[in-house]
This record gives structure tokens, C-alpha cells and sequence, in this order.
């Protein structure tokens, strides 16, 4: 995790609750990882759809980067579904 | 459980519940990115073609099969 990533903040005093602490963690994990995937995208479609950036946006690149989202959600569904990470990672 | 007050044990068991969904999001991020550069030469279409969706099947499945000869290899060489 990077400088940006800040404990889970305890809502009062000496007394929290372990749900209120794993319920920020898992929010802040998500947002973290929600982040880093939208940065990917950016870059993939980016490359793939604007090569001559010009003065506006047309609608072949528009078309372009819409199907390349798509198409990267649907590559991260493959890597996850056809193979057993879970095991590989047990394993290691 | 008691939502009032703080089991260590618990408290660390679903810490380090999240750490490994973590590591495994990572993996599946680093894998898709790498997977996708390799099978996805062109630009996108509205579907993958047979082609494409099977490279990355494949990309990921000889991924693990290479971790797990790297690791044998600097195991043997311990």
C-alpha cells in the first residue's frame, strides 16, 4: 500500500469494534483497488484507441475505448474464472 | 461476536483474511494486464475472437506453471 493509505479511523475513544475496523479496511481495500483498475484501463485503451490524438475526440475512438472497456472487464473475468488462484496462492 | 469490544485473535484471523483477497486482486490484476498485452493485438472489437479468449486462458495458466518451476528452481538451489 502506498503514503496515501491511512488506518481505519477509530470513532471514539479507547472502545472500537473489530466490525467498525475490518468494515473501514475492506471500504479503503476496495476504493485502493478500484483506483489502480481505472488506472490500467486508462492506460490499455488509451494506447490501443488514441493513436493520433487530435483536436477533439471522434467517434471511431469514442466506439473504440467504450468496446475496450468492455473487453478488459470481460479479460479480467477470464483470468479469474479459468484458473485457480486461490490454490496457487495456498500452494506458494 | 461482540461488536463492543476487541478480540485479538478474531481481529487478526479477518485482517489477514482481507491481506490474502488483497494479494489474490493483485495477482488477478497483474496477470490480466500482462495477458492482455500479449493476446489483445489489435484493436478491441465488440467480442473476442476464439483466438483471443483462448490466448488468455492459456496466458494465465502457463503464467502459474512458470511460478511454479521458478520456485522449484531457487528451491533446488538452496
Amino acid at each position: 500500500m502506498d503514503s496515501n493509505c491511512h488506518f481505519p479511523h477509530l470513532s471514539s475513544g479507547n472502545k472500537f469494534s473489530t466490525e467498525e475496523f475490518i468494515g473501514q479496511l475492506k471500504r479503503q481495500l476496495a476504493q485502493a483497488y478500484a483506483e489502480k483498475f481505472l488506472e490500467t484501463v486508462r492506460g490499455k485503451c488509451f494506447e490501443k484507441c488514441i493513436t493520433k490524438p487530435g483536436s477533439s475526440l471522434g467517434r471511431g475512438e469514442s466506439s473504440c475505448i467504450w468496446r475496450c472497456v468492455e473487453r478488459y472487464i470481460e479479460a479480467t473475468g477470464i483470468i479469474v474464472l479459468r484458473n485457480s488462484l486461490r490454490e496457487f496462492l495456498m500452494a506458494v | 461476536m461482540d461488536p463492543s469490544s476487541l478480540n485479538s485473535a478474531e481481529l487478526q484471523r479477518l485482517i489477514s483474511q482481507e491481506k490474502e483477497r488483497a494479494m489474490v486482486n493483485e495477482m488477478v490484476a497483474k496477470l490480466t494486464s500482462a495477458c492482455w498485452d500479449k493476446c489483445i493485438t489489435g484493436t478491441p472489437g465488440s467480442k473476442f475472437s476464439s483466438s483471443e479468449s483462448s490466448c488468455l486462458s492459456n496466458c494465465a495458466q502457463r503464467y502459474m506453471d512458470m511460478s511454479i518451476i521458478i520456485m522449484k528452481r531457487f528451491q533446488s538451489m538452496q
